[in-house]
């Protein structure tokens, strides 16, 4: 039978037991690479295959676990030679008993953010397996023992674009019910299931003790058949086996076909004995039938978002009418986004929305580099927001969780383009009620259009809840009426459809005074006609109140304590312009600024700014007041009266006022506070860029724009900088001395192109007599120096 | 077995800041304190190791089972020692996580955490070190040795993490520029010898990692002595 047959059927199915246990016991040594056994000694697997088909597996795993060119570089064989002897070993021993998978394990590297390994070149490594397993006439692919969700994608997504073979995955977790890498079974589940996975479920790990809350968390999320394999019970501390016997192990697990799991086998530690003693125990079992009830989610690799309450979507990483994301943007700087989206969490939102389209900039490239980043700092789930198709499959290939994609709309063009991606990639999608003829003005055409789109949505395979509605907000200064059939078109959605809503608050109130008062009482009073998912700016804390006191007065808030935690130390100001959070600004103190930069007084020194902003030109306070200061800190740190610490310190206290002058320029006309262009970047090879961070504070707040590369930074790319924004300096960071050489790489390449620029040095292992070998024009010692070399380069 | 970060030593946390213990002003003494607070909340540490055989021969030092550790400075170092514990930690990609998380928005508190956590992944070596000698009584143990170390080169992180079986056990692996991820991570050797010898004692004129040593660069020492 095929394998999705097996799964349609209500009786359990059987894998098979430990592999690495058994080549152990017939001699392979410790350290070796388990997968050239099936070019040295293919009768070992052949024994142990047959072994676990006469036990009663109905699926046994080919040994291909780790051959992948990463893992097999060091063998000197291809991935090809020796998945297609894995696989026809297994085929061989199966002989019509048993249906053959092409096992992959993890790659043996980490994907970025943690390690280093790209995403697309953790798929295209995948591909190869894939490949080889299909030419090799594997029956289904069981990806296996995952920690990181991210590779266990990539791994999927290469089984999904190779092959048209079924798909099961598991993933390793801790008794913490997570993952090395933090991943919940929840996240897992979502994402796999989303991305096109047939099973999913635990492997490794735990004893088969442990797997009941696993089971039952992913029985919440996923309506797929799950898979369990796990070791043959928790070790003994002094490695001497395992606590629980063989009949126990299969007894335990056997167990579990009532609480729904559908297919069963072991992994670490257990034998052909241990699979016929379950085999035995799931004989004349039925899986029990859960009735399953997957609610409307989304997710991050650590955190599921259940819409089942108003859910907050963060609207600040957007540049419409943002200057400042405007010039963040151009200069590819990504911590501002960075900064937006923690700033959007800590004030309460669940969601954040990612806009990054801007006509002069490379969107797709600006999105997949912003939505990398963003997952390496938050757990909130990401809403991908453009207008173009490549620009939102780049994002989803990437974004390592279930997405959002903001949006499709009832054209026909844009049902074809957007929803199949939708899909493909397993998010959720805001549909927006509009399509040829515009925005209909009753609600009842809107509800048609939501209709149409949940319609194409299922044809194709998505979700019901997983179609998020957005009536749209129309602006009630010029069109009054307008406002309540948004509000009756959502709740119809709501009710009639069953849909989830989503709405973009703000625009209700352009073109009118008052606006955040405006902008609460619709969002009110869209809640109260079921709006789901709020699109507001988060950092308003009008807007976050309207939120918490609807959780509170629709009994949603269990004892008020989430409206009790925010506002119980908090004097909520009732006047009409109460636009920020409730921490009210710091008062001044009566210091200079000089002084409070100097002391490294944050809050203080963007209000003294503000102050002084009203009797001094910008670029005097910049002038005469903060690089005074920090030339003064800068002075101390050099004779050891002021440390590192210090340096940072006033260096962030001078950032908190540069930011206050940046805004003031931004909304005025002329004037600018940069110095001039300086590249950093921590070369190939190295992550290790904290260094490198630390010299991009200074400069920055010596006024110097910084185009801060990153790390891990290809020399070509340093080249490409260094001339499209005319930098006269670039700075370059290493850690090791195993990626210097990359270091003299990047320089030889900066002077191969001719360009004008002076490149600076620095990082732990290097010495001034090293940088003038690698033909380095300044050898930066600590982060004050480099500022110091900024000042004499670029002035 | 190791579960959680013990409480961080500020003052060590202080030394790796650049900033000498007792010349601290309170309020970096306080932010030091919270990013040590919440870097014991962070980090999982895990750590995985083995006891070998190990023969010293002409260019390096063979474990048993065949891999060689290339070099004179480990070889010498473990001059006495019949056998070698080699073993690995890491404090998890968790660890990493938050100084990231703290990087776009402040960096005295990424610093803070980053040395933090070198200090934890320093105090998660110590433990293991002392539960691997409790194991091994009356022997005495030169201090541990790290690749990177005196002409012991980096790119045999793989293969130790390949030994230990790592990147499947605790989850650590080495990119292909020989870089441990997640980065706040040892890889070391502890040499067991029956008998005494010389080297227990890390100080600046035994280590290996004296030329290229930042600390010893501005004047100063690690603080471990």
């Amino acid at each position: 039978m095929e394998f999705l047959e097996l799964l349609k059927t209500d009786r359990p199915v059987l894998l098979d037991g430990g592999m690495g246990t058994m080549l152990q016991a017939r001699g392979l040594p410790v350290g070796a690479t388990p997968e050239l056994v099936a070019l040295e000694h293919p009768d070992w697997l052949r024994e142990i295959h047959t072994a676990y088909l006469d036990a009663g597996s109905q699926i046994i795993y080919a040994n291909t676990f780790g051959a992948n060119r990463e893992k097999l570089e060091r063998t000197g064989r291809s991935v090809e030679e020796i998945v297609s002897a894995a696989v026809a070993v297994a085929k061989e021993a199966a002989a019509g008993r048993g249906l053959v998978a092409l096992d992959i394990g993890p790659c043996g590297q980490l994907l970025e953010p943690t390690g280093m390994l790209g995403f697309e070149d953790a798929v295209d490594l995948f591909a190869q397996v894939v490949r080889a397993g299909v030419q090799a006439g594997a029956d289904l692919i069981a990806i296996e023992t995952m920690t990181d969700l991210q590779e266990a994608r990539a791994a999927l997504l290469a089984a999904k674009e190779n092959s048209n073979l079924p798909v099961l995955v598991t993933m390793t977790y801790e008794a913490s019910g997570r993952t090395f890498l933090g991943c919940s079974p929840a996240a897992a589940a979502l994402t796999l299931e989303g991305l096109g996975a047939d099973a999913v479920g635990v492997n490794c790990s735990l004893g088969p003790r442990e797997m009941p809350p696993l089971v039952e968390e992913l029985l919440k999320w996923t309506n797929l058949p799950i898979v369990l394999k796990p070791n043959a019970g928790l070790p003994h501390p002094d490695g001497s086996g395992y606590d629980i016997t063989p009949l126990e192990f299969a007894q335990s697990l056997a167990a579990l076909a009532d609480l729904g799991v559908k297919v069963f086998g072991g992994c670490c530690g257990t034998t052909p004995e241990y699979i016929a003693l379950l085999s035995k125990e799931l004989a004349g079992k039925t899986v029990k039938a859960v009735p399953r009830h997957v609610p409307a989610a989304v997710c991050s690799a650590t955190q599921a978002v259940p819409i089942d309450r108003v859910r907050v979507i963060g609207e600040r990483i957007n540049p419409t009418g943002k200057k400042l994301m405007k010039e963040a943007l151009k200069r590819g700087d990504v911590d501002y986004m960075l900064g937006q989206a923690l700033a959007q969490t800590e004030a309460g939102a669940d969601i954040l929305d990612v806009n990054v389209g801007l006509p002069e900039i490379d969107e797709a490239d600006m999105m997949v580099r912003t939505v990398k980043a963003l997952q390496g700092v938050t757990d909130a789930p990401l809403q991908v927001d453009s207008t173009d198709p490549k620009v939102l499959e780049r994002a989803l290939r990437v974004y390592c969780g279930k997405a959002i994609v903001n949006s499709v709309n009832g054209e026909s063009a844009s049902l074809e383009t957007i929803l199949p991606l939708v899909k493909k990639y397993g998010a959720a999608v805001v549909g927006l009620t509009l399509d040829e003829n515009g925005i209909p003005k009753t609600a009842q055409a809107r509800v048609d259009i939501a209709k149409r789109i949940l319609e194409r949505a299922q044809e194709l395979g998505i979700r019901k809840e997983d179609v998020y509605i957005d009536c749209l907000t129309l602006t009630v200064s010029a069109e009054q009426a307008a406002a309540s059939q948004t509000l009756e078109a959502l709740h119809r959605v709501k009710t009639e459809l069953g849909l989830k809503t989503v709405l973009g608050v703000s625009n209700i109130s352009f073109g009118l005074p008052a606006r955040p008062l405006v902008n609460q009482n619709f969002l009110t009073m869209a809640m109260s006609a079921g709006l789901d998912l709020p699109i507001i700016n988060p950092n308003v804390d009008a807007m976050m109140a309207a939120v918490r006191c609807f959780h509170l007065l629709t009994n949603v808030d269990t004892d008020a304590r989430e409206f009790i935690a925010a506002y119980a130390n908090a004097s909520v100001s009732t006047s009409i312009t109460a636009g920020n959070s409730p921490a009210a600004a710091p008062q001044s103190t009566g210091r200079s600024l000089k002084d409070l930069v100097i002391a490294g007084l944050k809050g203080e020194a963007g209000q003294a700014t503000r102050t002084l902003l009203e009797t001094t030109a910008p670029m005097d306070i910049v002038d005469n007041v903060l690089i005074p200061a920090l030339d003064q800190v800068g002075a101390d740190f050099e004779q050891n009266k002021v440390f590192l610490p210090q340096l940072i310190q006033s260096a962030g206290a001078a950032q908190a006022a540069f930011e206050v002058i940046r805004e003031k320029l931004s909304t005025g006309e002329g004037g600018n506070v940069s110095r001039g262009n300086v590249v950093l970047a921590t070369v190939k090879g190295d992550i290790h860029d904290i260094g490198k961070n630390i010299v991009k504070v200074l400069l920055e707040n010596y006024g110097y724009t910084v185009i801060d590369l990153g790390r891990d930074v290809d020399p070509a790319a340093v080249v490409e900088a260094a001339r499209k924004y005319e930098a006269p300096l670039v700075g370059l960071s290493a850690l090791m001395t195993t990626t210097l050489k990359s270091m003299a790489q990047t320089i030889a390449q900066l002077h191969d192109a001719g360009l004008p620029c002076k490149i600076m040095v620095g990082g732990a292992v290097l010495t001034p007599e090293y940088a003038k070998e690698i033909s380095a024009d300044f050898y930066a010692r600590d982060a004050k120096e480099s500022v110091d070399i900024a000042k004499q380069v670029v002035g | 077995m190791i579960s959680a970060l013990s409480p961080l030593d500020l003052d060590e946390v202080l030394r790796y800041m650049g900033c000498p213990a007792d010349q601290a002003p309170p309020e970096t003494r306080a932010v030091v304190e919270q990013c040590a607070r919440e870097m014991e909340a962070a980090a999982r540490p895990r750590w995985i190791g083995r006891v070998l055989d190990i023969t010293l021969e002409e260019d390096g030092v063979r474990l048993e089972g065949g891999l060689l550790l290339p070099g004179q400075d480990l070889r010498k170092h473990l001059e006495g020692c019949e056998r070698a514990a080699v073993f690995c930690a890491t404090l998890s990609a968790q660890a990493d996580a938050l100084i990231r998380r703290w990087e776009s928005r402040d960096m005295l508190h990424a610093l803070a955490l980053d040395c933090c956590a070198t200090a934890g992944v320093e105090q998660v070596c110590d433990q293991v070190e002392q539960e691997i000698e409790s194991q091994f009584p009356g022997c005495s143990f030169p201090f541990r040795f790290s690749p990177g170390y005196g002409d012991l080169p980096l790119n045999i992180q793989g293969e130790l993490l390949h030994l230990l079986d790592a990147p499947r056990k605790i989850g650590l692996c080495a990119s292909t520029s020989h870089i441990l991820t997640p980065r706040k991570s040892v890889t070391a050797i502890l040499g067991i010898a029956r008998g005494k010898i010389q080297q227990t004692v890390r100080s600046c004129l035994s280590c290996p990692a004296r030329e290229s040593c930042q600390y010893r660069k501005s004047g100063g020492h690690c603080g471990i002595s």
